[in-house]
């Protein structure tokens, strides 16, 4: 069966590893370019000391149009689970060949079991090396910018991809063997991927594990150190509650400026001390609520661990359709 | 001898249509035996019953001593052909007979290149490309190729022109004389079936109307025809599968079971055709016209 397997999926495994052989060039060449910037400025800071203000300076390590290759690379995972597994069953059931398959000396499970075997791992291995040169290419960028742990940076890199790919091949050769016919199992399959994804992304991620909130002074603002997964951020007062808009309703950053404190906005010329060390004095404090960053690998494992449990019952309801499914 | 397929109240139901109702039959070792019936009558399903592709909602099958079931041993015994004759089209022959070879502990390949090569089929050219007789040959072939003891073949020879259904019934008929080889085979090519099948399964409305060897059916059945007249004698004795009236004559097909004795009537063979119409118009109005009606040459409407 995996000779059969393979028969059948040989020319697409070819053109898979030759557009990645493409991505990896065009990454290979910008990559190395910023680790060429990113060394030479690090030797250069190191010399004068300066490194702190490095990070978050405006250094020149690419250009944009790689940059949104590399964000487009979250796409990646999808493509095996919509090219071969929404097709899997789903154009044999279609065609009728599966009559001429599960006819042979072989069972049902057993054809799917080495088939959706090799194309989940095939799935894998495919994320799995476009994240790691991916991951590779990222390392200047995200200490520049201290943003590995953000939406786009984290779903691109590290091991979340191969949960992703696995996931969403899991999702593609169900939703075939559910709806028998090829089209609707490919749409079905990238709606699925890209609701579960975005909402796993934007609202759920972040209360993975209880994150950590620090409080601060108006005066001295505080940044979490390294690259942090920010929850939410904002002012309280000492009742524990965020001011109210008073009536004159000014504000900074979005956050109402309390009455007592409004006289000083008209002065300030854009410098915000005064109104801040008013605010400090009548209890006002920020707060910062977030994920630190030395997280990042529990969340990837997390993130990856929630996907491959997703694709274990989705191969499961695969199995226990085909088997007791009129063929 | 043993029987090879041997069925009891077999049932299956979808959702609201019975496709198949209480059916119950035997198939005797080494038969080629014809299914038929109108479409829709059953035949598919039951032919998917006995290769073990559907699951039955009552009744229970025994096929070479085992329930029909996802088992490499039995299935190693099935060659199952379907309608549309299945087969992967972007592949070409030898990619099918590496698939079989594959996929099946006995695996005959040299088998498919002999049959092939015979009638001059290419092996390296994609399914697609091939006619529709050509695919059904390289169908059968791979089919044997498995050297069933079974082979379950569902309108193999509908899309066939008469020579490629000729040559389609050659290699059947040669591989069933090799030996150890049951056949059942669905076709509505009543002329075919004569040619080479010796058993008869006839479904219709989802029921089994008869099942037996031709030899003992063509026996038992015999054409009366007379005077119009009473019929109630007849049927105590036999049963009266159709009866066609005219305002002069009256045509009978009987099962027989002795000697019709009264002179009014005259006997006649009945052939094959004829009991098979027989049966199968038994409850259709639209059949019980004159027998001097045109006779269809076969039975349903594929032709």
């Amino acid at each position: 069966m995996t000779w059969v397997t393979w028969q059948q999926y040989r020319y697409q495994a070819v053109a898979a590893a030759a557009l990645f052989a493409a991505l990896a060039v065009v990454l290979l060449i910008t990559g190395l370019h910023a680790a060429a910037v990113w060394h030479f400025a690090l030797t250069h800071c190191a010399a004068d000391k300066s490194c702190a203000s490095l990070v978050g300076s405006d250094l020149p390590l690419g250009n944009s149009v790689i940059a949104t290759l590399v964000v487009a690379t979250s796409a990646v995972p999808v493509l095996p689970g919509l090219l071969w597994g929404a097709p899997t069953v789903a154009s044999e059931l279609e065609t009728g060949t599966n009559q001429f398959a599960w006819t042979q000396s072989i069972t049902r499970r057993r054809w799917l079991a080495v088939r959706a075997g090799w194309l989940l791992l095939a799935a894998a291995v495919l994320a799995g090396a476009v994240s790691a040169i991916v991951t590779w290419w990222s390392g200047p960028f995200n200490a520049l910018t201290a943003d590995a742990f953000q939406v786009n940076r984290f779903d691109v890199t590290d091991i979340v991809p191969v949960g992703y790919a696995i996931f969403a091949m899991a999702l593609g050769i169900c939703a075939g063997t559910l709806l028998r016919r090829t089209l609707p199992a490919l749409g079905i399959t990238l709606a699925g991927f890209g609701a579960i994804r975005l909402v796993i992304a934007l609202w759920i991620r972040k209360h993975y594990l209880t994150p950590i909130t620090v409080y601060y002074k108006l005066t001295t603002p505080f940044t979490p150190p390294g690259s942090y997964l920010p929850v939410s951020q904002g002012v309280v007062g000492a009742n524990g509650y965020p001011p109210t808009s008073g009536a004159g309703a000014v504000g900074v950053d979005g956050v109402p400026i309390p009455a007592a404190c409004q006289q000083f906005m008209g002065r300030t010329n854009f410098n915000l001390r005064p109104v801040l060390s008013c605010m400090t004095t009548h209890g006002y404090r920020g707060y910062v609520t977030y994920q630190p960053a030395s997280r990042f690998w529990a969340f990837q494992g997390i993130e990856t661990g929630i996907f491959a449990v997703l694709a274990a019952v989705l191969i499961g309801i695969t199995f226990w359709v085909l088997r007791r499914r009129d063929a | 001898m043993s029987a090879v397929i041997q069925t009891s109240g077999l049932t299956k139901r979808y959702r609201r249509v019975t496709a198949l109702s209480d059916c119950t039959i035997s198939v005797p070792e080494g038969r080629i035996s014809a299914l038929v019936g109108p479409n829709g009558a059953g035949k598919t399903t039951l032919l998917r019953l006995l290769a073990g592709l559907a699951e039955p909602t009552t009744g229970q099958a025994i096929v070479l001593g085992g329930t029909p079931r996802q088992d490499p041993a039995y299935l190693a015994e099935i060659g199952f052909l379907a309608q549309e004759v299945p087969l992967y089209r972007r592949r070409t022959a030898e990619d099918h007979i590496g698939i079989g070879a594959h996929l099946n502990p006995r695996w005959d390949g040299e088998s498919v290149r002999t049959r092939l090569s015979r009638v001059r089929i290419p092996l390296d050219r994609p399914v697609a490309t091939l006619s529709g007789g050509q695919r059904a040959q390289l169908a059968l072939a791979l089919t044997l190729a498995k050297r069933p003891g079974l082979l379950l073949l569902d309108e193999p020879l509908a899309a066939l022109d008469p020579l490629a259904r000729q040559r389609f019934l050659g290699t059947l008929a040669e591989a069933a004389a090799a030996g150890g080889l049951t056949v059942v085979l669905s076709s509505h090519l009543i002329a075919d079936i004569e040619r080479v099948c010796d058993h008869l399964i006839l479904l219709a409305e989802s029921r089994v109307q008869l099942c037996g060897d031709i030899e003992t059916l063509l026996e038992e059945h015999r054409i009366l025809t007379g005077p119009r007249k009473d019929t109630t004698a007849i049927a105590r004795t036999y049963a009266i599968v159709r009866e066609d009236t005219t305002p002069r004559q009256t045509t009978l097909l009987v099962r027989m079971n002795g000697p019709v004795i009264n002179p009014v009537w005259s006997v006649e063979e009945a052939s094959m055709e004829e009991i098979v119409l027989g049966y199968m118009s038994q409850d259709d109005p639209d059949y019980s016209t004159e027998r001097a009606a045109p006779r269809l040459s076969a039975v349903g409407g594929d032709q």
